[in-house]
């Protein structure tokens, strides 16, 4: 792999990597960090990686595996998790609007972080980036049974706080 | 797609039966629609579609990446100090083996005879006279040897007698 061809298809999944390394590290400083160390490690196996088909399902594998390794680490920095804002798009929303939108985005962004590691994994991988059942077993390395369950776990417990969350009002 | 048909497809996703495809027309829906009845769903599906969105949000990464690309020099194949330990300790054990086999050889093969004389004329004397010495030796062993010829006639002569006797028997 030459450079022109790392630019071209491994930089770009740059966003990919960072929301996952997020999803599972909840610091962005730390995330960052993980897809800069992802990309040279792409770029110093590249001579064995020239047999990868799906260089975007490796490279979030590296992530994964990269962003768990960091968690477990001890020397782990203890940072500021989740600073994160929402920001709205639609122009049409009256300020209401939108501040409940954003209580209801930062609400099921606590649901999400309250999962399971997995099943926290599973979900974001297929409902936020889209990506096929199969891919998700070459990205977590679990076969497509468990992927199935954490998927289902992942929704059912989504869905059930959901419901109640608004059965209450909040 | 009316009302009905969205209901079903939410229970549909709810129970993971879904395909990326209708995930998507799910998504496409609640970006323009929020019922009542779905209201959580549409605002989890919301959430996706924000988090997809989240970007590294840092315009000078690329260039870091391939700053740190240019910098790095695929590392050299470290041998660890135990493994070097351990050739070194090989090569002394077949060294120490190697001088000790050829002490062993050279105690049971003493050395060839060297020349003793540098002068041929001399060495040719010297290799007469231990020629003449020799001859000398196998002269008296050869007339002594000689005596021995007269026991033989003696026991030649008493057979001859004794086969003259038997004849004269029978």
């Amino acid at each position: 792999m030459n450079i022109e061809a790392f630019e071209n298809r491994v930089l770009p999944t740059k966003n990919k990597l960072f929301r996952f390394a997020f999803r599972l590290l909840g610091s962005q400083e730390e995330a960052k960090d993980v897809v800069q160390e992802v990309m040279l490690k792409v770029w110093n196996g590249r001579e064995q990686m020239a047999t990868i088909d799906n260089m975007e399902a490796w490279c979030m594998r590296i992530t994964k595996n990269m962003s768990l390794d960091r968690l477990r680490s001890k020397q782990r920095r203890v940072t500021d998790s989740m600073e994160e804002g929402f920001e709205i798009r639609q122009e049409s929303l009256s300020p209401l609007e939108r501040t409940e939108i954003q209580e209801s985005m930062q609400r099921i962004n606590e649901l999400m972080k309250a999962l399971p590691e997995k099943q926290r994994q599973v979900m974001h991988l297929r409902d936020i980036e889209g990506y096929s059942y199969n891919e998700i077993c070459e990205i977590l390395e679990l076969d497509m049974s468990q992927v199935k369950v954490n998927l289902f776990r992942a929704r059912g417990a989504v869905r059930e706080k959901l419901v109640k969350m608004n059965a209450y009002g909040l | 797609m009316d009302s009905r048909e969205i209901e079903q497809l939410v229970e549909k996703y709810w129970n993971c039966e879904t395909l990326l495809e209708e995930e998507k027309q799910l998504r496409d829906f609640f970006r323009g629609n929020m019922p009542e009845n779905l209201k959580e769903t549409a605002e989890l599906f919301r959430y996706f579609e924000q988090q997809q969105n989240v970007a590294i949000g840092q315009s000078s990464f690329d260039a870091e990446v391939k700053k740190k690309i240019a910098a790095s020099v695929p590392k050299a194949k470290s041998v660890s100090l135990f493994n070097m330990a351990r050739i070194a300790a090989g090569v002394v054990v077949l060294v120490a083996a190697g001088y000790f086999v050829r002490e062993e050889v050279r105690k049971a093969y003493p050395d060839e005879p060297k020349d003793t004389f540098s002068d041929p004329r001399m060495a040719l004397e010297e290799t007469k006279k231990a020629l003449m010495m020799i001859s000398n030796s196998f002269n008296k062993a050869h007339k002594e040897a000689s005596k021995i010829e007269m026991f033989n006639e003696a026991e030649q002569q008493i057979q001859g007698k004794r086969i003259d006797e038997k004849k004269t028997n029978i």
